[in-house]
């Protein structure tokens, strides 16, 4: 009889083993959501330039926060998360998985490690390409390090989101692009409940960019630069652990729906 | 090896399976499931394979609760219904994943992966997607994955399901194999002739409840007292008149140009039938079994033991 695999091989198997996932259809489009927006802006930014017109480095701010935190950066985790466990459940192969003797808990880590780190990637190269459009180069890192940040806490709480509701892409897309939104309004302790606020303590603060008409505009509040990647990281950690918990606990029979049991 | 005591499986406010007592010997071995859609035989075979655990009751797979239980988990493979594999995936790199969430690792991997896609006939085609495989291959596959660490206990839901008959003769082989070499096989499927074909022991399920027991001989002799409806096509009145000789004739009824026949033992009255169309005793044109499946059968058991 073999010994069951440790966490950590189980992960790995795991890993590997959907890779190959990444390189397909879902894969692409998780890279044009980033590569696209920021190629449209050099492209516009070059145009711009050539016909003399006056394209300002503020630029890569705008297309950074407006663009890739608030849009595309959900949007990833949107459409990544259902290619993670989910689709084992929804596709009714998890019972293939669950019957091995590896621990349940390390499978939605090990389905998604491969998506983080395709994301991240893509992500990286987005930031970079930002520079182009005259990004700072002292904030390149830290802009790098908050949004690999946020791709790992927004793809977590999307697979979390997705073993815990049948309906986990609209929550996901009601927390996004409803809850988040409100960050300028909420009072300083819900602040900190929200991606944007860490991702605006360590890649720069838009607070000036607050309209004197946003009547119902809070003073905002800034977490230590560290705190806040830390708080990411651990808001990734908690959402992991929290649906390798839900998938340990959670029978799930042949039919993909759970027993009395 | 396998126990269960007063087993019960609710999925939610429906009974998936009713309070269910039997043991299965240790060694090697094919214990057929036997039993209409919706029965209770994939329900029992999850609380068995640790997919689920009982409502009510108690499970015991070698001595321990199977359910998430690594230790269990180790020793039993199991081959779900269906077709499905993870889409995208080719199918030796898959199969690799799932020997290292059984705990193999190196040269022992290569071996086991060797050996199960040897055994599955499939060493030569593993290096396709799923999505180019057939259905019989994408069933092989599921089966090696099963076999990759040598389980004692092999699992299989309706594995002969959209297979063609050569694939189905193939599986019966290897099951059959796999058995003699130490295997304890608990297999189901709703068509008697195919677990005839292979066991030595049937359960048969009905409505989420354990039946009957026994071997196949056993379980043909309770099917036996089922009378079974057969239409003879031909000159009605002829055709009636010789079926009202027969000691198995239960009940009889005219249609036109036809007569429908309840018959005890089919297996004793289609033989003389076929004898007395041959010798051009009887006018038949054609035979029709109205009746012949395991549902009409298990219902007439179940009225049996009520």
């Amino acid at each position: 009889m073999n010994a069951a695999p440790s966490p950590l091989a189980t992960i790995r198997a795991t890993a590997l083993g959907y890779a190959p996932r990444v390189l397909q259809g879902r894969g692409w489009v998780l890279a044009g959501l980033v590569i696209l927006p920021v190629g449209l802006s050099i492209l516009i930014f070059t145009i711009v330039r050539m016909q003399g017109g006056d394209a300002s480095s503020a630029e890569a701010v705008k297309v950074f926060h407006e663009v890739l935190v608030k849009m595309m950066l959900p949007i990833m985790a949107l459409v990544a998360a259902p290619a993670g466990i989910r689709e084992d459940l929804e596709q009714r192969t998890l019972p293939l998985l669950l019957t091995r003797p590896a621990p349940a808990w390390a499978l939605p880590l090990g389905k998604g490690l491969p998506w983080f780190l395709w994301g991240s990637a893509w992500l990286a190269l987005g930031v970079l390409g930002l520079q182009i459009l005259g990004g700072d180069p002292g904030l390149l890192p830290v802009r790098i390090l908050a949004l690999v940040g946020a791709w790992w806490g927004e793809l977590a709480l999307m697979t979390l989101v997705g073993l815990v509701f049948k309906r986990g892409t609209l929550w996901g897309a009601l927390y996004f692009f409803l809850w988040e939104p409100l960050v300028r309004i909420f009072p300083p302790s819900l602040q900190r409940l929200t991606f944007t606020h860490h991702i605006e303590s360590l890649a720069g603060s838009r607070a000036a960019e607050v309209q004197s008409s946003q009547l119902l505009a809070q003073e905002q509040v800034t977490t230590h630069p560290a705190l806040a990647f830390l708080a990411l990281l651990a808001i990734g950690a908690l959402c992991w652990a929290l649906a390798g918990w839900k998938l340990q606990r959670t029978p799930i029979g042949l039919a993909g729906s759970e027993a009395e049991g | 090896m396998l126990s269960l005591d007063r087993a019960s499986l609710r999925y939610g406010p429906i009974l998936g399976l009713s309070p269910t007592s039997f043991e299965l010997p240790g060694g090697g071995g094919i214990t057929g499931l036997l039993g209409p859609n919706g029965a209770g035989k994939s329900s029992l075979l999850q609380l068995v394979s640790g997919l689920l655990p009982p409502s009510g009751g108690a499970v015991r797979v070698f001595g321990e609760a199977p359910f998430r239980n690594p230790a269990v988990l180790a020793r039993v493979g199991l081959v779900p219904e269906g077709d499905r594999l993870p889409t995208g995936l080719r199918a030796d790199r898959w199969l690799r994943m799932m020997g290292e969430l059984s705990g193999l690792s190196g040269e022992g991997l290569k071996a086991a992966m060797a050996r199960a896609l040897q055994t599955v006939g499939m060493a030569d085609r593993s290096h396709l997607t799923f999505a180019r495989m057939s259905k019989g291959m994408r069933q092989r596959m599921r089966l090696s994955q099963a076999l990759l660490h040598e389980p004692e206990l092999l699992i299989l839901d309706e594995p002969f399901n959209g297979l063609d008959p050569e694939a189905r003769l193939t599986l019966m082989a290897l099951l059959r194999d796999l058995a003699e070499k130490g295997t304890r096989i608990l297999v189901s499927s709703h068509i008697l002739g195919e677990i005839a074909q292979l066991t030595d022991r049937i359960l048969l399920l009905f409505r989420g409840r354990l039946l009957a027991e026994g071997t196949v001989t056993e379980i043909r002799q309770l099917l036996d007292r089922h009378p079974v409806e057969l239409r003879l096509t031909g000159e009605a009145q002829v055709l009636a008149r010789w079926a009202v000789e027969q000691p198995e004739l239960a009940a009889l009824r005219m249609e036109e140009e036809a007569v429908v026949l309840s018959v005890r033992s089919p297996r004793d009255f289609l033989p003389r039938l076929q004898q007395a169309a041959a010798e051009g005793a009887i006018p038949l044109r054609a035979l029709d079994p109205l009746d012949l499946n395991l549902d009409a059968v298990f219902q007439y058991l179940t009225k049996d033991h009520a």
